[in-house]
């Protein structure tokens, strides 16, 4: 009778976690669906639910398996995927092999146009090798460089036969992911209902979520206290403090998107590294993640500190110590005794134009006179396109892969070097440092360049916010990851 | 009113909605910062070949002169074509997002008419006495506080006070008639108190001008009840420069109200054009100040209209 009683409460407790329906307020909507082309982080944030890569990100975005099951480098130039058996699109066709290449010759046409292509674009060939093989033939041996790729948005796997019936993925999706996309209406709402599909056993606890679209934080907060929503995206810590942790459940994490100074190291006086280190020591960190992000917030280095396998920790680079002394001096043996005038561009979003104000007292007090330009974020992309700019203050999406963190930044040409930075030394390293297999000697390599990174400082690196999604108690199995990614929304179920 | 007034109307318009067109086509492509640039923001992997490629597919290499008449082409033939951001065809999302803000409009435009009227007309009667000085004090308030404020009051208010109340999460009149007058109402309040503290003082001012006038003189002679002398002899009189404010107001509330539709999260015509603007979604944009301004002259010929209703003397010629 026991075993029974046990029994029936437990099938009763897994139905009851089984179901549910989840209201999510967040800040921004969608700016188009189809996951080749996407590059707006809400477009991300949608996406991953609906769509799955050949891999995927732990908790610690660690690589996994996803559609291909396990993957192997046999050597620097090659990748095998195996490809997962019995997964089916939300339209009910089964994944092939066929469907994965397709999905990545769709990407590397110049005429799709797709953000992914660049991740690519040293990929030789793609072949299958049998039904459930698929290899990935490079041009350069850089096989561990490009792996975390598989995993993003971006190179999502799409369905062959869906696209060439003539569907527009901007408009209409068929994934293979936990949920499929039941109503999307603009400036409104976005409803993701259980794909009964998914291969995973068990996922995803909740039937159905709804991401209503708030642009303004005051509205989240109030939409939350008014349970109109389960659970809000809050940005600001201070907004947190409104929800006490026994009435709610906050979660946060790291994030690895980080803040930064951006130089422009071919304009007066910033051609000298002298000058541009005289500023890495006059800036006090701590000072800005305590006013700015009401201490919710990490001094970084070039890659932020949580990434333990590569990162160098702020604490070893004496220019990132607070020393206005030493940053004087710089300046006079660079031949500015008495300091010099600069602007920084930046922008009214992410708490840039207070970043801004922090760093314009603290470069006062070496006599560095700062005048911030605040502009609309379309004339600030141009100008941070076209390098118009003694300095900006910005943020960047981080990576775990340091040579995706780096390269592209770094690289003398590059496609986001607005710094116009060149290094011979650093192009070496770059080079070196994605065409090795080995972890050990990749880790020497990269330690090199980090430490050469904030010698030259093309980029004064400040730190990274946490984020914060504050839900009801009832919500639980929830996980935020450091690339910001909502993929825990599977595991996610209501009490 | 004659077919041939609204016709004549109607031509003379036809440039005023073209300039209008004009200046925002050559601002928001004035404005630096194009679609393409908007797109790939500041983490994009493109070469540069490949951005030009992009600015070819969507026409953007072209002289602005070119592209002008070629929107004005297409849209002349009804065609108004797709968001460059999200792929949808701009009438579509136009026609989606209109229902809300004529809603939001007309739920507003009643509240203020309603209270705006009564108080200015109290106010008028008892003049200079101490309820006058209340409503004086209260348009001047309404007048001064800026909406995003009014609305953020209201929702700290209204958030926690009634549980199960839908503040947020607009849902559409025909799927639950209460839930979307639930959403609408605080958003309503707030553009419709605002509205009112300017029709209180216009019907206010417009009253006193009247009272002042023989005809009230001869009607009360004539023992005229005061209902009868205030609501038929001096209101009707006093209305005209009440409808030509509420026509402005009108006007400015189909354009979009970005910043309550904003704080409400309401998936109006503002935001719309808000996001549009953000992203420069150009076909969007231009589009939606082309209904717009269709909308206002429309509006303006509906007002004459009513003028003759309430004044016969009034004649369109």
């Amino acid at each position: 009778m026991k075993r029974l009683l046990v029994a029936v409460v437990l099938f009763a407790s897994v139905v009851l976690l089984a179901s549910g329906k989840l209201t999510i307020a967040v800040d921004v909507e969608p700016v188009g669906l189809d996951p080749h082309l996407v590059t707006a982080f809400a477009s991300h944030r949608i996406l991953e639910n609906v769509y799955d890569g050949l891999l995927r990100f732990g908790e610690n975005l660690e690589l996994l398996p996803n559609l291909a099951e396990s993957y192997e480098i046999p050597d620097p130039y090659t990748i095998v995927f195996r490809i997962r058996q019995n997964v089916k699109f939300h339209d009910g066709r089964p994944l092939t092999v066929e469907d994965v290449i397709f999905s990545f010759k769709r990407i590397l046409d110049p005429e799709t146009k797709s953000p992914a292509a660049a991740f690519y674009q040293d990929v030789d060939s793609i072949e299958a090798v049998d039904e459930r093989t698929v290899k990935f033939k490079l041009k350069k041996p850089m096989a561990s460089a490009i792996l975390p790729n598989f995993a993003g948005v971006n190179s999502s796997i799409i369905s062959k036969k869906f696209f060439e019936s003539g569907k527009n993925l901007q408009l209409e999706t068929n994934g293979t992911g936990p949920f499929y996309l039941a109503e999307y209406v603009a400036g409104n709402y976005i409803v993701l209902k259980k794909n009964p599909y998914y291969f995973v056993q068990g996922q995803p606890v909740l039937d159905e979520i709804k991401f209503v679209f708030m642009p303004e934080e005051l509205s989240r907060v109030a939409a939350l206290k008014n349970r109109d929503v389960d659970m809000a995206k809050i940005s600001e810590p201070l907004n947190v403090r409104q929800f006490s942790a026994d009435k709610y459940n906050i979660f946060k994490s790291a994030t690895l998107s980080y803040y930064l100074i951006g130089i422009n190291t071919t304009r007066k006086p910033f051609d000298d590294p002298r000058v541009r280190n005289a500023l890495n020591y006059a800036i006090n960190r701590d000072a800005i993640v305590k006013t700015v992000a009401f201490g919710e917030g990490v001094v970084t280095g070039p890659m932020h500190p949580s990434i333990k396998v590569w990162a160098l920790p702020p604490e070893e680079f004496e220019e990132y110590k607070y020393n206005p002394a030493k940053a004087k001096e710089l300046l006079a043996q660079a031949g500015y005794p008495s300091g010099f005038e600069f602007s920084i561009v930046t922008s009214a979003r992410y708490n840039f134009d207070k970043v801004a104000q922090v760093i314009q007292a603290q470069l006062a007090q070496i006599g560095v006179k700062v005048n911030i330009e605040l502009v609309e974020w379309g004339i600030f992309i141009k100008r941070w396109r076209e390098s118009d700019f003694d300095a900006f203050i910005s943020m960047n999406s981080g990576s775990m892969e340091p040579d995706i963190q780096f390269y592209r930044h770094f690289k003398t040409g590059g496609s986001t070097n607005v710094f116009k930075f060149s290094n011979p030394k650093v192009d070496e390293l770059l080079e070196l440092g994605r065409s090795t297999v080995d972890t050990e000697k990749r880790k020497q390599i990269y330690n090199e360049l980090q430490r050469l990174l904030v010698k030259e400082s093309p980029v004064i690196f400040l730190y990274c916010a946490n984020q914060f999604f504050v839900a009801d108690r009832s919500v639980e199995g929830f996980k935020l990851l450091p690339n910001e990614s909502l993929i825990f929304l599977r595991e996610t179920y209501k009490k | 009113m004659t077919l041939g007034y609204v016709l004549r109307r109607i031509i003379v318009s036809v440039p005023t909605v073209l300039l209008v067109v004009l200046m925002v086509f050559v601002a928001i492509h004035l404005v630096p910062g194009t679609a393409v640039d908007m797109m790939l923001g500041t983490q994009n992997y493109l070469t540069e070949d490949q951005i030009r490629q992009l600015y070819h597919q969507y026409g953007l290499d072209k002289p602005l002169v070119v592209q002008y008449f070629a929107w004005l082409k297409n849209t002349l033939s009804f065609n108004f074509g797709v968001s460059l951001r999200t792929g949808k065809p701009v009438l579509q999302l136009i026609l989606s997002r209109l229902p809300v803000t004529l809603e939001l409009a007309a739920l507003s435009m009643a509240i203020a008419l309603t209270l705006g009227i009564v108080l200015g007309v109290v106010s008028a009667v008892k003049r200079n006495g101490f309820i006058d000085d209340i409503i004086k004090v209260f348009s001047l308030i309404g007048i001064s506080s800026p909406a995003f404020w009014i609305g953020s009051i209201f929702i700290v208010l209204f958030s926690g006070l009634f549980r199960g109340f839908n503040i947020f999460g607009y849902v559409p009149i025909d799927r639950d008639l209460l839930k979307n007058l639930q959403s609408m109402l605080l958003p309503s309040l707030t553009l419709g108190l605002m509205i009112c503290a300017q029709i209180v003082r216009v019907t206010r001012a417009s009253m006193l001008d009247v009272l002042r006038q023989e005809y009230i003189k001869t009607a009360m002679a004539k023992g005229v009840s005061r209902t009868v002398l205030i609501f038929k002899h001096a209101l009707k009189n006093a209305l005209i420069p009440v409808v030509t404010v509420s026509g402005i107001q009108l006007g400015y509330l189909i354009g979009g109200t970005i910043v309550i539709e904003n704080l409400f999260a309401l998936p109006g015509l503002g935001r719309l054009l808000l996001q549009a603007v953000n992203e420069r979604d150009y076909p969007v944009v231009q589009s939606i100040v082309l209904f717009v301004a269709i909308m206002i002259v429309a509006l303006n010929i509906l007002i004459d209209f009513v003028y003759t209703l309430l004044d016969p003397r009034v004649e369109l010629k």
